[in-house]
């Protein structure tokens, strides 16, 4: 469904993406494991054109496009498709929870308006924010704006989701709420690619796991294969530091 | 020292009469700036190259120079050389002196006025941050939807403080239209003192008429301010440690 | 329409440049008195004391409603008048100080603010963090706070002092000499012609000062912040 093949991106003289190749099928759900500054948020950043890759190409569905000379209306075309939820949520501030739901229905996919608040209350209903609806983002906690981050992105129905580290901004308790979500959504199918440090998530949530460092992939497999029989040592040494108690089998 | 308080009650109720011209100066400059400065702020924050220059050098021009040097200068340029362009360029028989001098007062504020909040603008649109840009493209608005769905209604808010001062700055420079022959508060006051020599009387009143106005002002800011932070109201249902931390996103 | 003589700019920029001393006493001036009062404001209000606090409120907000003309104007007829009535006379006395008095007390108002916000914007922990190694308050103050307080208040304090030496140029209202009040003598001995090349020549020099003042602020920020950035890149 979707592929992006041998993306390059650098900023200034500091090379970020060494030539990436990455495939998802319809229903994958590919959690990226790496090392800060190994080019994994740069990488889910590209694939919606937050930034612009120098060289590479990007296949998704019958799109066949260069990242190099790409039109804007094919970047228009792959957004329509994609949803992004952010490291820090990125609520509209002067918008209600579900405002910022219908916001991109209302405006990008011109919906009509009653339509828009109907799908963008189920949305909010979903991820259990039914009580929330009239509430800034102010009014609400972390784990409850990301909740409203996630229910704008499956408003959409788009055809992937990508999360950039969902919950590395929110105190510990808070995490949970925000992955039952994200589980929830990975049950029915929903195909999704998530830059995260959560290996719980990680090990029983997805399907595919990709370990980046140092701007290339280093390896991947199934989350079995990844966290028991991994077969680079930067792999190991990477697991090693996260988990402590990571014990693998030769 | 003895006041003539009889002289300085009358005088102040003469004075009076000038506040129309003081606010109608004041409000039509901001009226007339405000757009102008505003697409002076996007065309530098866009990085259009040759028109970020141009506004840069034209911002840093004006608020290098004494506001009263502009009048000087422009007061002296103006009239010669629009009865040029009417008489020898155009061949009417207009006379431009006829003209009222407040057309003069106008321009050297206006001139004034879009160079200090075009600055005010900048940095507004600036604090409202990259995220919010970022995220409105991910859900497919195109840029022109965010800035006028998104970006400028924070914006505003943000700017609302700001925007105060540069009012306030420019009602206090009205102060100095008396020397384009414009009948303000401080003109009919100065008139009305050379009778009977009683200057301090007079400046004394113009002093009371600019603190009544300068409240006025920041009094009208403070309730468009209330009216307009709906959102950035703090949770009423969760602890102070929460809306400490979301302010940061404000 | 009457002609224009570009090459009578220099000419008058070389007449004014004698003048310009006046110019930057009468900022000098000012900066020292009204900082110093200022100062004294900006402590009344941080401090605990409900009356000094209010009055310095006050202060800052009337001053801050006045336009500069006027004040100029005020304290220039008004105060020998106000002193006489103490049995001071100042009839005699230079018109500078007048200028320097009406700008120190618009100018303190300015300076109340940026220091203020200054020393509010250093995070309390510093304080605390001081006085857990057994710091005095005022070793406090002057290790810990005021260098802290300086990298803050510094584009602040520019951006006042560019204000100051813009409406520094009405002084010439009350027929001080400085750069501007020699503009318009010039102009007065050239009946009125020449004027506009006498004004563009003003305007240059005041951007000249403007731009100097405004770059080597820069310059000191950078050179007094290193110590702040190396600390948040770490």
């Amino acid at each position: 469904m979707l592929e992006i093949k041998n993306i390059y991106k650098a900023f200034g003289n500091n090379e970020v993406l060494k030539g990436v190749s990455l495939k998802v099928e319809k229903g994958d759900v590919v959690v990226i494991l790496g090392p800060s500054g190994s080019g994994k948020t740069t990488l889910l950043r590209s694939i919606d054109f937050l930034e612009k890759a120098d060289a590479g190409e990007i296949i998704f569905d019958d799109i066949h496009a260069e990242f190099a000379r790409i039109s804007k209306k094919t970047i228009s075309q792959i957004r329509k498709k994609t949803a992004f939820v952010f490291q820090n949520y990125n609520l509209f501030h002067n918008k209600t929870a579900l405002q910022n739901v219908t916001e991109g229905l209302i405006i990008a996919r011109k919906l009509p308006k009653e339509k828009a608040i109907e799908i963008g209350k189920r949305a909010l209903d979903k991820v259990g924010l039914s009580e929330r609806y009239d509430y800034y983002p102010s009014q609400l906690s972390g784990g409850q704006q990301q909740r409203v981050g996630i229910a704008r992105a499956i408003a959409v129905n788009p055809d992937i989701i990508l999360f950039d580290e969902p919950t590395s901004a929110l105190d510990p308790e808070l995490i949970g709420e925000v992955l039952g979500v994200m589980k929830e959504l990975a049950k029915e199918g929903t195909t999704m690619i998530v830059v995260t440090h959560e290996m719980h998530f990680a090990q029983d949530v997805a399907n595919r796991v990709v370990f980046m460092d140092g701007g290339r992939v280093v390896e991947e497999g199934t989350p079995d294969e990844m966290f028991s029989r991994p077969k680079e040592e930067r792999t190991r040494q990477f697991l090693r530091r996260i988990l402590p108690d990571f014990d693998y089998v030769i | 020292m003895e006041l003539n308080t009889k002289f300085m009650i009358e005088t102040f109720f003469d004075a009076l009469a000038g506040i129309p011209v003081t606010l109608k100066l004041t409000l039509i400059t901001l009226l007339v700036s405000a757009p102008i400065a505003f697409f002076m702020a996007l065309g530098k924050i866009e990085k259009r190259k040759i028109a970020g220059k141009l506004i840069s050098g034209y911002v840093s021009f004006i608020r290098g120079t004494p506001v009263v040097l502009q009048i000087l200068f422009l007061y002296s340029l103006l009239p010669t050389l629009l009865n040029y362009l009417v008489k020898d360029v155009l061949g009417l028989s207009f006379n431009v002196f006829q003209l009222d001098t407040i057309l003069y007062a106008y321009i050297v504020f206006v001139l004034n006025t879009t160079a200090v909040l075009s600055e005010v603008f900048r940095s507004a649109l600036l604090t409202v941050g990259h995220g919010q840009m970022e995220t409105a493209l991910t859900i497919g608005m195109t840029k022109r939807q965010a800035y006028i769905r998104i970006i400028i209604p924070q914006a505003v808010v943000s700017a609302l403080p700001n925007i105060c001062n540069a009012t306030i700055g420019l009602l206090k420079s009205t102060s100095l239209a008396f020397m384009m022959s414009v009948q303000d508060v401080t003109a009919i006051a100065k008139v009305k003192a050379a009778y009977g020599y009683n200057y301090i009387e007079a400046y004394l009143d113009i002093c009371f008429v600019y603190i009544v106005l300068c409240s006025a002002i920041q009094l009208v800011f403070k309730l468009i301010e209330r009216y307009a932070c709906a959102y950035k109201k703090s949770s009423r249902t969760k602890g102070g440690a929460l809306y400490a931390r979301n302010k940061e996103y404000i | 329409m009457r002609s224009f003589h570009p090459s009578y700019i220099l000419e008058v920029l070389i007449q004014l440049l004698p003048f310009l001393w006046v110019t930057v006493a009468m900022v000098i001036g000012t900066v020292f008195f009204g900082g110093a009062v200022g100062i004294l404001l900006a402590a009344a209000k941080v401090r605990k004391g409900r009356i000094t606090r209010l009055l310095a409120n006050i202060y800052i907000y009337i001053t801050r409603c006045i336009p500069s003309v006027i004040m100029l104007f005020i304290v220039y007829y008004g105060l020998p008048e106000l002193l006489l009535g103490f049995g001071i006379d100042i009839n005699h006395v230079g018109k500078g100080f007048f200028v320097i008095t009406t700008f120190s007390i618009l100018f303190a108002a300015n300076m109340a603010e940026v220091f203020r916000s200054a020393y509010e914007a250093v995070d309390k922990g510093q304080k605390e963090a001081a006085a857990s190694i057994g710091m005095t308050s005022w070793q406090t103050f002057y290790r810990i706070l005021l260098p802290q307080c300086t990298v803050v208040a510094l584009p602040n304090f520019a951006n006042a002092l560019v204000n100051l030496m813009k409406e520094g140029s009405l002084a010439y209202t009350i027929g001080l000499i400085d750069i501007m009040g020699k503009g318009q003598l010039l102009i007065g001995m050239n009946h009125g012609s020449y004027a506009l090349e006498t004004y563009l020549a003003l305007t240059i020099l005041y951007w000249v000062l403007t731009f100097v003042v405004e770059k080597s602020f820069g310059v000191l920020e950078k050179h007094l912040s290193k110590g702040k950035k190396a600390l948040s890149q770490a």
